[in-house]
């Protein structure tokens, strides 16, 4: 349900851009290309680049043992709609989503308030937007809806049988979180 | 250099801080920040405000940051003011959509201090 919402919203945002070479270039066809476009290295690109300039810090990839999971998390997600329709998600525990605002702001967390939510929307939408501009031919041809942030415990972001599905952890200044590119439509 | 008064227009306040704290890096100082979450807030601020600069992101709730600048310019708000896009979306066709607009720059998120430095500066000394 989220995700169908998020879609939509992106793909408002391409139609409403008033691009009439976009509408043009829909016509254009990314499944020749999907090797490129689920190339994992993108994704590792994106968020070494988001991090390194917002946030100042260097993130590894994290393929170890899965790390405990915090009660609370925080779940931000950026729908894709055009030439490819899915999302971009990030999921961390609440103290890796107050870490990662307080090296955007500047500010002490002790609880994810609405500047943290804030925060990791932005960071979410970022990504989304580095991902999809490392793929020739997406950036133009796929709209990125607004974020929508979900925070609570035990809840599960479930998607039917994507296209392709991309899920990397990544660590820094001891806490780690997970981003997603879900793709559950390509054109 | 004189004060600076810039609007930011971006529905992520914790983007309007960060574009802010990046303008002050950049030298811009002393410097007068009005913010908006939105491009219809944006309007309403610049029917009362005036500005030397405008920065707005584009992918926003309610008015987009390409009808902002649109409506800028169709009902002559804020004339001659530098107006720079600061978003996630970077492909030619979107740079060329807001320079289409009316934008003067267009800065892509992620960005660094350095980076608003030299879109920012030559057009505010340019004006």
């Amino acid at each position: 349900m989220l995700l169908n919402g998020v879609r939509r919203a992106a793909i408002a945002s391409a139609r409403n851009s008033g691009n009439k070479e976009m509408e043009r270039t829909m016509t254009l066809s990314l499944r020749e290309s999907v090797d490129l476009v689920s190339d994992p290295k993108n994704l590792d690109a994106s968020v070494e680049e988001v991090f390194q300039l917002m946030l100042g810090v260097n993130c590894q990839r994290y393929t170890g043992p899965e790390p405990v999971a915090e009660p609370e998390s925080v779940t931000a997600v950026v729908g894709f709609g055009g030439l490819l329709s899915g999302a971009c998600v990030f999921k961390s525990g609440s103290t890796a989503a107050m870490k990662v605002a307080a090296h955007m702001t500047g500010m002490e967390f002790e609880e994810v308030d609405d500047t943290v939510k804030d925060g990791i929307g932005e960071i979410c939408n970022m990504l989304a937007g580095a991902w999809k501009s490392k793929v020739p031919g997406l950036s133009a041809n796929c709209g990125l809806s607004v974020p929508a942030v979900i925070t609570g415990r035990d809840y599960n972001l479930h998607v039917q049988a994507p296209e392709f599905k991309l899920h990397h952890a990544y660590t820094f200044d001891d806490a780690s979180f997970e981003v997603t590119i879900i793709c559950d439509g390509i054109q | 250099m004189s004060e600076v008064r810039t609007l930011i227009v971006d529905d992520s306040s914790v983007m309007r801080k960060i574009v802010a704290r990046s303008l002050r890096q950049a030298g811009l100082d002393p410097l007068t920040v009005h913010e908006a979450g939105s491009g219809t807030e944006g309007l309403e601020v610049l029917k009362v405000q005036q500005v030397d600069l405008i920065l707005s992101d584009i992918n926003m709730p309610s008015m987009d940051g390409l009808e902002f600048l649109r409506q800028i310019r169709a009902q002559n708000l804020a004339p001659g003011v530098p107006v720079v896009m600061i978003t996630t979306e970077s492909s030619e066709e979107h740079v060329k959509q807001a320079i289409l607009s009316g934008a003067q720059g267009y800065i892509r998120k992620p960005f660094t201090a350095e980076q608003v430095k030299e879109r920012v500066l030559p057009l505010i000394n340019a004006a």
